[in-house]
């Protein structure tokens, strides 16, 4: 009509064609086997190019601009608000309801309270199940894939990941075994005989919150976890040096069996990863 | 599509490796030709290493390691990749500009593999590696540190593990077998030569991995996704109400 | 023919009391007011690119060989629903473009949520009468988070199989119940074979439900009473002024989902995201593989953030533990949100403001709330990059301690800095219109000899004589609004 309404319109058919074209496109490519580039793309203008022709066509129509009115009360009507009030008394005071409505009340509490027992099925008690792992006395260390680990796997510096034998899928019992130079380690008290030949092994589990502690720093004997950079010293008992953690990884007492293999002394003396009410 | 591209970057893959180190001595002991590297070699480390290594490769207290059996693996691994020479001791080796010429790096590789027996320079055939068991091995070895995508990451204390893109396979073989650095020692009983292949064949795949998506946003994860969501995403959005909107 | 169509309905359902009132119902323009509908389209988006990822997602922990076409996973365990959202990204034609949609979606509807927060928080929109409105909306922002956490661990690998031990042993620390919530919630010990399915049936079921349902009552007691305004001329308690619904503002709001849906549609097909088959599986039977580089997507960032820059603390006594994650990961988003709940009453005790409101503020105008606000948001910025200490120390090639020690201290000092800053930039601006960094509207002049005017430097912070009579109600030096 006006003078400036005929640019306006030729936008909107512009972006109209050029929108009906890209989803003629996007029908196309999906015919066509499908590439996600495109199809990302040519939905986008498509989509694009409504929503602009939209608006455009939206600021054209409305010639009254902005408009206003009162807003009105928000609360009822006194007359309402005096029925309303009624209805609800009336159920409260009749005579000899008061003790009826408890009772009510208490059935309706138990019942709720029982309902609420199902719950219980979603999961089983937690036990010992935190306490122990399937680590036990004698039983020989294989790495991820099941491969017993012997007393020459390792070089001085090297690491890898182990399990108990027949045990390699028990998550809990994950051990992260590292060779260090002879004498290097400072055992802590009663440990001395826990480390054959420079091996240690600790808890992969960090005390954290729980992730792996897969990254081993081999020239300053340090484990790092990648989640929230807790540090623990090897040589030290795995104590913590830096981070969140705030106890030590647990150690696995070792021993070398008499055919070479490493083993396990004993389980682990308390639990493995984060911490929790019980945990002591 | 997906088994044309896989099979391109295979042999891409082989041929690169094939064309990578010309150097590549499979003894430490010098014979023949391998004597005149020697002693080519020896002049070249007197020049620019005796100041943090000693005279002899023996080493020099809070400058330089020995590098009496070290292994043409380790020489090569810091020389091809540039991280030696290196000005002053330093927390982390970078990798840097290359400071000698292929032949130079030969030359020097022999002289120090002849110091004492240690790693040769490993061979690696990526045919007889396995991409989806390098992947695992990957995973479980390498991710915790140089990150899944092969991105790199932080260590403690002002080290990181660096990202793996600019690695050639024998450069990866090298790091895995000699654990420069902070890096851990993996040696054959822990990865065996074809579990060693697979996953250089992995790391290589990570130089260019699959990014059907999209832009790959530098394979950093949440965090770049997070700034695009923002600024490309909820910005787009935000100039959109702008212009639909008054502004009083 | 629509007005025959028109009485057909009307003529069974008596719409046209309510269609001439709905019609002809105002709503006022700002452009601030719409964000709240962008992260509501986000939403629409979400449900349904998400019901067509049902079609195809497989929520099952039952370990399966990966035979598809993604060669580097070929032959290798993954549990059915790691192999359903490989197929879903690389078998199934647009299958990709919409799992990235969705993913995008998230991220953006928690974006605009945050953003939408904001502004009602800093024009004081959450007052009486609009209190309930306030709970509705903080629970909606909740239940979102939540969504987004269950929806992205659904996929289960290693990437996000990592956040949900995380979120195992942040359930574990909680005092007394924890083991009891964490063995109920997952189904036993983590990692196993169950939590799978509970996500699933709360991340396309429950939470989208519920989400849906406030959403409905949000906009339901919206429409009750009315948008909010902007003070302005002609402005008062008792009107409000906007364009009516049919056909300006309805056509405005179109748009806008259809401009949302292209943002989300571009980005879900060029931008990768999520990008899983990377990552690899999680392995629930080993769980001993970990990526450097491990964030949560960006709306928990700031939960992991604070999980990394706690010191280690925790409290030992009579036998029993309160874990170190507990402070971080229970204790301090409980104590965000109860303050969140809570604001509008506390602001009012402080306030002793108990009048209803529909004019909006200024920030300007209540300085100590917006610098409050500012600094809670910073706070929260603050943990959010600490989530990335590892991706900066690695970047800047420093240590990882640094970094954590460095935002340690920030976590303290930055909120400290934007509340005074924020608080006097208002004041400043509310008592003169004068930005102490921008200079004043306006200029000094003094007459010169030859009768002309010439502007004097250097004491732009002086109101000049026509600027003494601005207030924030009626500056003349600021531009009229648009009609």
């Amino acid at each position: 009509m006006s003078q400036a309404g005929m640019p306006a319109e030729r936008r909107i058919a512009t972006l109209l064609v050029i929108a009906t074209l890209a989803a003629l496109g996007l029908a196309g490519v999906y015919i066509a086997g499908g590439q996600p580039q495109a199809e990302g793309a040519l939905l986008g203008i498509a989509l694009g190019g409504i929503g602009f022709a939209i608006i455009l066509w939206a600021r054209g129509l409305s010639t009254e601009g902005t408009v206003t009115a009162e807003r009105g009360p928000l609360g009822g009507e006194p007359e309402d608000e005096e029925v309303v009030e009624e209805r609800i008394a009336e159920v409260k005071d009749e005579p000899g309801r008061r003790s009826v409505l408890k009772l009510f009340w208490a059935a309706g509490g138990a019942l709720a309270l029982a309902a609420v027992f199902p719950i219980r099925s979603l999961g089983p008690a937690p036990g010992r199940a935190l306490l122990t792992t399937a680590w036990h006395p004698g039983a020989r260390l294989v790495d991820q894939d099941g491969r017993l680990i012997r007393a020459e796997t390792l070089q001085v510096g090297g690491t890898v990941t182990a399990f108990p034998e027949h045990a390699e899928h028990a998550a809990d019992a994950q051990v992260v075994l590292i060779r260090v130079e002879d004498g290097a380690l400072r055992p802590r008290p009663g440990r001395e005989n826990w480390s054959p030949r420079g091996y240690v092994a600790y808890s992969k589990i960090c005390p954290h919150v729980g992730c792996p502690v897969g990254l081993y720093q081999a020239d300053r004997h340090e484990l790092l976890c990648p989640c929230h950079q807790s540090t623990f010293d090897v040589l030290d008992g795995a104590r913590p040096s830096f981070g969140p953690a705030t106890r030590s990884l647990p150690q696995l007492p070792l021993a070398i069996d008499r055919e070479g293999f490493l083993t396990a002394q004993s389980d682990f003396e308390e639990p493995v990863g984060p911490g929790f009410w019980n945990r002591d | 599509m997906l088994v044309l591209v896989a099979g391109a970057l295979g042999v891409a893959v082989l041929t690169v490796e094939a064309s990578a180190a010309p150097a590549q001595p499979r003894q430490a002991a010098p014979s023949g030709s391998d004597a005149a590297d020697v002693a080519a070699g020896r002049q070249l480390y007197q020049l620019a290493c005796t100041t943090c290594h000693g005279a002899d490769g023996e080493g020099v207290e809070d400058r330089g390691p020995s590098l009496i059996g070290v292994g043409a693996a380790s020489a090569d691994f810091y020389l091809s990749t540039g991280r030696m020479p290196l000005d002053r001791p330093r927390a982390q080796a970078e990798r840097k500009r290359v400071a000698y010429t292929p032949v130079q790096v030969r030359q020097l590789v022999a002289y120090v593999a002849s110091l004492g027996p240690g790693p040769p320079i490993p061979r690696v055939d990526l045919a007889a590696g396995n991409l989806a068991e390098g992947n695992r091995l990957y995973a479980n070895n390498c991710a915790p540190c140089h990150s899944s995508a092969g991105a790199g990451g932080a260590l403690g204390r002002a080290v990181y593990a660096p990202p793996l893109n600019r690695a050639t396979p024998v450069q990866v073989a090298e790091a895995i077998r000699i654990g420069p650095g902070a890096m851990p020692v993996f040696s054959e009983q822990t990865l065996d030569d074809e579990q060693l292949a697979s996953v250089v064949r992995y790391v290589e795949y990570l130089r260019r991995p699959n990014d059907r998506g999209g832009l790959g946003l530098g394979h950093l994860g949440p965090i770049p996704e997070g700034f695009v969501a923002w600024v490309v995403g909820l910005g787009a959005m935000l100039m959109a109400v702008r212009w639909i909107g008054t502004k009083d | 023919m629509t007005r025959r169509l028109f009485r057909w309905v009307d003529e069974r359902l008596g719409a046209s009391h309510f269609g001439r009132k709905a019609l002809e119902k105002i709503f006022p323009d700002h452009w601030s007011f719409m964000v709240g509908e962008i992260a509501m389209y986000a939403f629409v988006i979400l449900v349904v690119t998400g019901v067509y990822l049902t079609f195809f997602f497989v929520p099952a922990s039952e370990e399966v060989v990966y035979e598809g076409s993604y060669e580097a996973l070929q032959g290798t365990k993954v549990s059915v629903a790691y192999a359903s959202s490989l197929d879903i990204s690389f078998e199934v034609r647009s299958g990709l473009v919409m799992r990235q949609m969705h993913h995008w979606a998230a991220l953006v509807f928690l974006a605009a949520l945050v953003v939408h927060m904001c502004r009602v928080f800093f024009t004081g929109a959450f007052r009486r009468p609009r209190e309930i409105n306030w709970i509705v909306g903080v629970t909606l922002f909740v239940l979102a988070m939540m969504n987004g956490f269950f929806g992205y661990s659904l996929v289960d690998d290693l990437l996000s199989g990592t956040g949900v031990r995380v979120g195992y042993s942040i359930a574990l620390s909680v005092p007394v119940a924890g083991e009891w919530l964490a063995f109920l919630f997952f189904g036993g010990e983590f990692p196993n074979t169950e939590f799978i399915t509970r996500f699933y049936i709360l991340h396309v079921l429950i939470l989208p439900a519920a989400i849906a349902g406030l959403l409905g009552a949000h906009l339901a007691i919206l429409w009750r009473q009315k948008h909010t305004q902007f003070k302005g001329p002609g402005r008062t308690e008792d009107n409000i002024e906007g364009s009516r619904l049919w056909p300006s503002y309805a056509a405005k709001s179109i748009g806008l989902f259809f401009i949302v849906t292209a943002v989300l549609a571009a980005l879900g097909g060029l931008a990768q995201i999520n990008p899983v088959w990377l990552y690899g599986p999680y392995d629930p039977s080993q769980a001993s593989a970990a990526t450097a580089g491990s964030q949560p997507d960006w709306y928990v960032g700031w939960l992991d953030g604070a999980l990394r820059i706690m010191p280690g603390w925790e409290i030992r006594a009579f036998g029993y533990t309160i874990a170190n994650p507990f402070f971080p990961g229970a204790l301090l988003p409980g104590i965000t949100f109860g303050m969140l709940y809570i604001w509008p009453w506390l602001e009012r005790r402080f306030t002793k403001d108990r009048d209803p409101h529909n004019l909006l503020d200024r920030p300007r105008d209540a300085p100590v709330r917006s610098g409050l606000g500012a600094a809670t948001l910073s706070f929260y910025v603050i943990l959010f990059i600490a989530g990335g200490n590892d991706v900066l120390a690695s970047l800047f090639k420093v240590a990882p301690e640094s970094i954590t020690n460095l935002f340690r201290a920030l976590v303290f000092v930055v909120p400290v800095v934007a509340f005074f800053v924020t608080r006097s930039v208002c004041r400043s601006l509310a008592r003169d219109d004068v930005h102490p960094f921008g200079g004043a509207v306006g200029s000094r002049v003094r007459r010169t000899p030859t009768g002309g005017y010439e502007e004097v430097d250097g004491e732009g912070d002086k109101p000049v004589v026509g600027a003494v009579l601005a207030t924030a109600e009626h500056n003349p030096y600021r531009p009229p609004p648009r009609d």
